[in-house]
């Protein structure tokens, strides 16, 4: 029997891959405010937690990260670093909490440093990789995770949409992975949230794809103040 | 500089063995040595805490050389499979202090099978008591059988939990084989010059 190459089986496999929690960029020290939810007593069940996350992808995730994201990929796409860097700019300068940011750039130096610029191929073709990769080692661009994400799933051959859908379902999977270990959450009702959410996760991702990277913006602004308080919390397990 | 031009010891255990007294008795000893040394606990759960650390460091170590460093409750996660907040913080060190010679790296504490990932930590200790139960040798717990130096803290409680010192000295060597473990007792001192020891010259002049 001869084996047929798949061609899909490569960019499929990268995007398992960059949304399984064993990716190790630190993502399960996150929990972007929800901690503080949590600590003020905000969520109670599940119905608060799917209501939240929903929240969540419509204000920070769709608008803002989405928007990073799919715009670096076109950036990576068309090899144009001033873009790219441009779009790690405008999502330093959206996302709010200080908190939010380091989360955020700490996972991205980190994806940076595992997956960027170990595809460059004899003709140079992985050079703006490699720049940015610099750029980011040296502090010269935030390096935000959303737009790592992006470069890193251009070159690897996921569409923009898959590499947006793969992005989202992970941040939210993230925060699930947080409400479990910071409340009383039932494995089989934390499942039928991610399972709600879904449809929210692709309506967001379908209506940001192709927004201009001037149209990035977060309105979250309890997320933000949650955010911002857990700077100052009497009790934190989480870096966010 | 990055977290690959410093020495870096891992502490790990479970909750309450002493890692952080055992901590608290390195550093001054390794300063005395000449030693720039930068401080990481993980878990720390309040500002507070970290304040408290920081300050009983104060005369020693610069206060940016002091860090917590949160795990989102999975301590083990942080120092065996995704050390990247501590492998971040470190580098944090380094780039303020590019003379620091090594990084003490104190886990929040485990269960008996945590190990340190050997990119995050050169050398590892595992602090166990004896008052969590004269049997944790002999369970054969991989952190208590991959650690680089076993310490076996609280030899000061033993009469008070029922604990045989020789049961567990006995035990502790045929877990262990010829890797070595020493007893101590943080609260006292006692033991503390031979785990120095074994750091200075497994990981400082190697």
């Amino acid at each position: 029997m001869t084996t047929t190459p798949d061609p899909d089986a490569g960019a499929f496999l990268t995007a398992l891959r960059l949304s399984d929690s064993f990716l190790p960029v630190g993502g399960y020290t996150a929990s972007y405010g929800l901690e503080q939810y949590v600590n003020e007593g905000r969520i109670e069940d599940g119905d608060d937690l799917r209501e939240l996350l929903a929240a969540y992808l419509r204000r920070i995730v769709g608008p803002c990260e989405t928007v990073a994201l799919a715009n670096a990929h076109a950036a990576s796409g068309a090899g144009d670093l001033e873009a790219l860097l441009a779009v790690d700019e405008r999502l330093h300068a959206v996302t709010m909490p200080r908190e939010f940011r380091e989360s955020s750039t700490k996972a991205g130096a980190k994806l940076c440093e595992l997956l960027v610029g170990d595809t460059t191929d004899g003709d140079g073709n992985g050079d703006l990789e490699n720049a940015f990769a610099d750029a980011v080692a040296t502090d010269a661009t935030p390096g935000h995770y959303p737009v790592v994400y992006g470069v890193v799933a251009q070159r690897r051959g996921l569409s923009r949409r898959q590499a947006c859908l793969s992005h989202a379902y992970s941040f939210v999977t993230g925060l699930l992975g947080a409400a479990q270990r910071l409340g009383r959450f039932g494995h089989t009702e934390i499942q039928a949230v991610l399972e709600a959410l879904e449809p929210v996760i692709a309506e967001v991702c379908t209506r940001h794809v192709d927004d201009e990277p001037t149209a990035m913006a977060s309105f979250a602004p309890l997320a933000e103040i949650m955010g911002m308080r857990h700077e100052r919390a009497g009790r934190r397990l989480f870096m966010s | 500089m990055g977290y690959r031009d410093v020495a870096k010891v891992g502490l790990g255990g479970p909750v309450g063995s002493g890692k952080t007294a055992l901590v608290e008795r390195l550093v001054p000893e390794l300063v005395a040595r000449d030693y720039e040394v930068g401080v990481i606990a993980n878990d720390i759960m309040t500002q507070e805490d970290a304040d408290v650390f920081r300050e009983s460091f104060a005369d020693l170590l610069a206060p940016d050389l002091v860090a917590g460093v949160e795990t989102g409750a999975c301590p083990h996660t942080g120092i065996r499979e995704d050390p990247s907040m501590n492998l971040a913080k470190i580098d944090e060190f380094t780039e303020r202090h590019p003379d620091l010679d090594v990084v003490l790296v104190e886990s929040g504490g485990d269960n008996l099978a945590a190990t340190f990932n050997p990119e995050l930590a050169d050398y590892f200790l595992f602090v166990i008591s004896v008052a969590e139960g004269e049997d944790i040798p002999r369970k054969r717990g991989p952190g208590v059988t991959q650690a680089d130096l076993l310490v076996v803290n609280k030899t000061d409680l033993a009469p008070h939990v029922d604990a045989d010192l020789e049961v567990i000295e006995d035990d502790a060597a045929a877990v262990r084989g010829d890797d070595p473990f020493v007893f101590t007792n943080c609260k006292d001192g006692a033991g503390v010059d031979a785990v120095l020891e074994h750091v200075e010259r497994e990981v400082l002049f190697a």
